[in-house]
């Protein structure tokens, strides 16, 4: 009987042995290699190329989204909104708290977009979420009245249309794009004006066909070769 | 005078080869998807007997896997 | 009646179409349909399209060019072409603009007492052709040259190739390629003894992990990049990215890992150790399929003139390669590459993970380096040892930097010691050639001569005097010009330019010739993925513009030759592409006919029964293999590729406190090469109007270095000014400063070292010691 016994236990105890270590290897098997892998940006910033791929993650869901035509902004309106070309917006709409930062109230609406109901209309994305003083560039329209009558001219902003070097080429980028180094928070998504809402935003690599012709300080000459014994 | 359309699966990696055999026909009309491994295709045939002879001709084509119509229209032929 | 039915017929095949479409898309979001990207073109544009290749990088894009009247108007992607399906870069799109520059060559020129005059092109012909006869009757075969490009199409490197070694009987012809593609090449031979990638492109479509060595592909590649991204994107494909500085690339990718320059050997050698060690070795692959081999070590830099190498592979067996990579462990190899423990333990995780695909890209990070084939070698090493290779997605795939360095400079042999199927060494090569040329066997030399390098050197001491260079800019894109150019100068050189722009080469020419730009002349071009393309002449060339091809022709018929090259001038492309063919014959390296590649966006060699082979060495997909196994690296004689012991070995020259910098060169995605092409198309210029040198913000702060300020670049060759770009296009590390090439009026080259890889012979253009200081 007690041999028996032994006997018994012993099988039990290799059977037990046995379903932890087939367990334990099989853990093991199910990992990745042995280094997690961090989700944090491993690279140092670029000024000027960090934001071209910023939003990349959206970018599918980007192409997926029906058209709500009849919310959909212009390029007028666009540019409206703005002191000159260029300039920083202005904010169209009254203020939640006069004395809150970005996050706790511009970037809720302005990080991701979004309909509101409130304003009959999307929510345009900022290109620059990181930066969370936003009245700091970004003034208020409290009055429609002037304090005295100005001269200014609007210059003409860039025209849709007509920045192609070539019949059917991609357009050239004619604008500067400091602040602004990630396309997609315009020009894509349901608040882009329609004019300039890009029919293929899952092309994440914009500036791989789409070069910039708007130089920060001077007029750029056309090449020329100044090395050349011609020229002596 | 049937016009019908499919959506035209390949086998796995014969989708140029699907597309010439099918660009062979005459009636039909081939449009491949260019980031995925499907081919959409119009076929505009006379009348009925050789709608149904094409599509025998290209259901025997090797490298088709799936031939899924999609839609079809029919006008009667006498309007001519 | 008649119309309005056709109308009402069109209309219902719209509708069919489009409820298809719409099909297509509710199964799988974001598809896209060739024809919708030709919505673009404006209607009633009545615009006539011929299909070709790209003229810019070695990826090889379709094209499709618009014309107008006899002008080039319009360029789009060939959504036909499975490399690019239908996108192009900015370089792709704008390229045709190029060729209306106001200083284009339109005319032979050719310099009388000091000046240069117009000359109509026969008689130009006649002085070349002369001037090289007399040399040789005077000073040898040995003192005429020939320096081609891998721009040139493969006609053209065909009958210089034909030319030089079969009709004048030097073997003094050397292409560009030796400047980006050599160490490929070199580490191709020495690990698998058949030249260029095993995988194609597709292989993108198949990856999980793309790991890039020292590669920014997102503006040199963007197209094969795109198609990457497409692939995180949809499938949460992971991107990292691995180089000495910080790019475009590094921003997209999933994770940046930098590191010392020239230790990537050290890096590479710990991932294979990580990989041993773990126990992630593939065994039975490399039972069946491996060899182990080291070679010599110590080998020099070739700083020297008429320097000369020559590897003594030795075998060895699996023990004896563990214990040499105990010298490299990651604790070992992270105390001098400034790569973490953790970073390398992680890239080795990568490889050595049985159920990932992995992709290895990279380009010239790896070639342009003096130990570039050991660096090809050692990459091969990682996929050997874990199997992975020659299956879709596992694939160590190294890029091209020319639009045909693997279709003319390797596959013609445009290089010294090649001949268009094999070596000059080889007499059944030798044999083969001039069967095929015609020419008596003894002619061909068996001795390989000048390299690129060792060309330039023989420039400078008077051992050359006649050197024809085409398609191809040696004055700016030459590692120490500083010594190079005033060597073309000399009275005791005769130079001829064929080109197409004005540049500081054709600036010290003695002939000028005015050559057909690519759409100007038909041709062929083969790409990374070993596809052969074809086009067909889409405009006419201004002035007395000749096909460089033709040239050579007429050349070689005024010296006598005639009978060797009984080509017509409508049909030459044509009648030299089939005589070349003949060369390839057989299922390792057949060539489509030309009446598939004038149908076809490109077809892959091996070409055997009328389809591509994409993966070669893999059984199921190469009908060359033979020995019933799974696997055959038919390259070598015993059908197994070889696992290289290759040590880390230092730069040739590293910062010191006197030059504390290290320069790194390399490109921008506006500008190809030199520039001379790119600069001429205004989008890009403006983009991009001139070079600059980058550094690190904390350098530049130490220096008091602001944005745009000019800055004089010295080594110990030459100096170089140029403006400080802080935190714009890229960041190098510390300690290292990047300046781009493409600007003939500020050549950085001046500043470079020549050495180079021993047995590649390829320079190291991204390693040199610089100081700077406000110019």
């Amino acid at each position: 009987m007690k041999k028996r016994l032994g006997i018994i236990s012993l099988f039990v105890l290799l059977f037990i042995a046995f379903i932890v270590i087939w367990n334990f290897s099989y853990q093991v098997g199910l990992e990745e290699g042995y280094i997690p892998i961090e989700n944090k940006v491993s690279h140092t910033n670029i000024p000027s190329e960090s934001g071209v791929f910023e939003r990349a993650e959206f970018a599918l869901e980007y192409a997926n989204m029906p058209i709500d035509e009849n919310h959909q902004r212009t390029l007028d309106t666009y540019y409206n909104n703005r002191a000159y070309y260029g300039a920083p917006p202005s904010i169209p709409h009254p203020i939640k708290d006069e004395k809150s930062l970005g996050g706790n109230a511009c970037l809720q609406c302005h990080q991701n977009g979004g309909f509101v109901k409130q304003f009959d209309a999307y929510a345009p994305v900022t290109p620059h979420p990181e930066m969370v003083n936003c009245r700091q560039c970004h003034v208020a329209q409290n009055s429609n009245t002037l304090f005295k009558p100005s001269n200014l001219a609007k210059v003409h902003a860039p025209k849709v249309g007509v920045n192609n070097a070539l019949i059917g080429t991609p357009p050239m980028i004619p604008h500067q794009i400091q602040m602004r180094e990630n396309c997609l928070s315009c020009h894509a998504g349901p608040a882009a004006p329609k004019e300039i809402r890009v029919t293929h935003p899952e092309r994440i690599n914009c500036r791989q066909c789409h070069v910039p012709t708007d130089r920060v300080v001077s007029e750029i000459t056309p090449f020329t070769r100044t090395n050349s014994n011609e020229n002596e | 005078m049937p016009i019908k359309s499919y959506l035209v699966h390949p086998q796995v990696g014969r989708k140029v080869e699907l597309l010439d055999a099918l660009s062979a026909f005459e009636e039909c009309e081939v449009m491949p998807a260019t980031n995925e491994d499907i081919l959409v295709l119009v076929t505009d045939t006379i009348d009925e007997a050789s709608e149904e002879l094409l599509k025998e001709k290209i259901e025997k084509i090797e490298s088709l896997k799936l031939l899924a119509m999609v839609s079809g229209f029919n006008s009667p032929q006498n309007q001519q | 009646m008649y119309n309005s039915l056709s109308n009402r017929r069109s209309f219902i095949k719209k509708m069919a179409r489009l409820s298809a479409m719409a099909a297509a898309a509710s199964m799988f979001p974001g598809i896209m349909f060739a024809s919708e990207q030709e919505e673009g073109i404006p209607e009633g544009a009545n615009l006539d399209w011929k299909k070709g290749p790209c003229r810019f990088c070695g990826v090889g894009c379709g094209i499709l060019v618009g014309t107008e009247n006899g002008k080039a108007v319009a360029v789009k992607g060939d959504p036909n072409s499975s490399v690019n399906k239908g996108l192009l870069c900015v370089k792709g799109y704008h390229q045709t603009m190029c060729i209306q520059s106001k200083d284009r060559l339109t005319h032979a020129l050719v310099k009388k007492n000091g000046t240069y005059v117009k000359t109509p092109i026969n008689e130009a012909l006649d002085i070349v052709a002369n001037k090289m006869k007399d040399t040789i009757a005077a000073h040898g075969k040995d003192s005429v040259a020939m320096y081609t490009s891998g721009q040139s199409t493969i006609p053209e490197g065909y009958v210089a190739s034909k030319l030089m070694k079969g009709a004048i009987g030097t073997n003094n012809l050397d292409c560009n390629a030796r400047l980006c593609m050599a160490s490929a090449v070199a580490g191709f031979l020495t690990s698998f003894g058949a030249d260029e990638p095993m995988g194609c492109y597709e292989d993108i479509d198949h990856a999980d992990y793309f790991i890039t060595w020292g590669n920014n592909m997102a503006e040199m590649h963007p197209v094969l990049f795109s198609r990457i991204l497409e692939q995180k994107a949809r499938r949460g494909a992971k991107i990292i990215d691995f180089a000495t500085r910080t790019t475009r690339s590094s921003t997209a990718s999933d994770r940046s890992i930098l590191f010392e320059p020239q230790t990537d050997l050290a890096v590479g050698n710990a991932i294979c150790y990580e990989i041993v060690n773990n126990g992630w070795v593939n065994k039975s692959f490399i039972e069946k399929h491996c060899n182990f081999s080291k070679g010599l070590t110590k080998m020099g830099y070739g700083l020297e003139d008429k320097y000369k190498f020559k590897d003594k592979p030795e075998k060895i067996d699996f023990d004896q390669y563990r214990i040499f990579l105990e010298d490299y462990t990651p604790e070992k190899v992270a105390k001098y590459s400034k790569v973490s423990v953790k970073d390398i333990k992680y890239l080795a995780s990568i490889y050595g993970n049985p159920n990932k695909k992995v992709m290895s890209l990279w380009c010239m990070g790896v070639n342009q380096h003096t130990r570039g084939t050991w660096m090809n070698n050692i990459i091969y090493n990682i996929h050997l040892l874990t199997g992975k290779i020659s299956q879709p997605g596992n694939s160590p795939f190294s890029l091209t930097g020319q639009p045909s360095a693997c279709g003319t400079a390797r596959e013609v042999g445009t290089f010294t010691h090649k001949l268009p199927k094999g070596v000059v060494m080889n007499p059944k090569h030798r044999e083969l050639a001039a069967k095929i040329w015609k020419v008596p066997v003894e002619r061909i030399p068996s001795k390989p001569t000048y390299h690129t390098t060792e060309m330039f050197r023989a420039v400078d001491r008077g051992d050359i005097k006649f050197i024809w260079t085409q398609a191809v800019n040696p004055l700016v894109s030459l590692p120490k010009t500083s010594r190079y150019r005033p060597a073309m100068e000399k009275e005791s050189c005769f130079v001829v330019v064929s080109d197409v722009f004005p540049t500081p080469t054709s600036d010290v020419a003695d002939v000028i010739l005015p050559a057909a730009w690519h759409i100007e002349k038909s041709g062929l071009y083969g790409n990374s993925e070993r596809r052969t393309q074809h086009w067909d002449k889409m405009v006419e060339g201004p002035g007395d513009t000749t096909p460089d091809a033709w040239m050579f022709i007429e050349v070689a018929k005024r010296m006598g030759f005639g009978d060797l090259f009984p080509y017509s001038k409508e049909n030459h492309v044509e009648e030299i592409y089939n005589e070349y063919r003949q060369f390839h014959e057989g299922k390792k390296h057949g060539m489509a006919p030309l009446e598939v590649l004038k149908k076809e966006s490109g077809a892959i060699w091996p070409y055997v029964d009328g389809k591509s082979t994409q993966w070669r060495f893999n059984a199921k997909y190469d009908p060359a293999c033979s020995n019933d196994e799974d696997f055959h690296f038919y390259g070598k004689p015993d059908g197994k590729a070889v696992i290289w012991q290759r040590p880390y070995e230092p730069a040739p020259e590293s910062p010191d406190s006197e030059y504390p910098f290290w320069l790194n060169t390399g490109r921008v995605i506006e500008h190809w090469h030199t520039g001379s092409m790119t600069r001429r198309i205004p989008v890009l210029h403006k983009a991009m109007p001139h070079a600059y040198v980058e550094f690190h913000p904390e350098d530049a702060k130490a220096l008091s270095i602001r944005n745009g300020e000019n800055i004089k670049v010295t080594s110990r060759r030459g100096s170089c000014v140029l403006p400080a770009s802080i935190n714009e296009r890229g960041l190098p590390t510390k300690g290292q400063v990047f300046v781009p090439f493409f600007d003939e009026n500020m050549l950085i080259n001046d500043v470079t070292l020549d050495a180079f890889c021993p047995i590649s012979k390829e320079p190291d253009f991204k390693k040199c010691a610089v100081k700077v200081e406000k110019a």
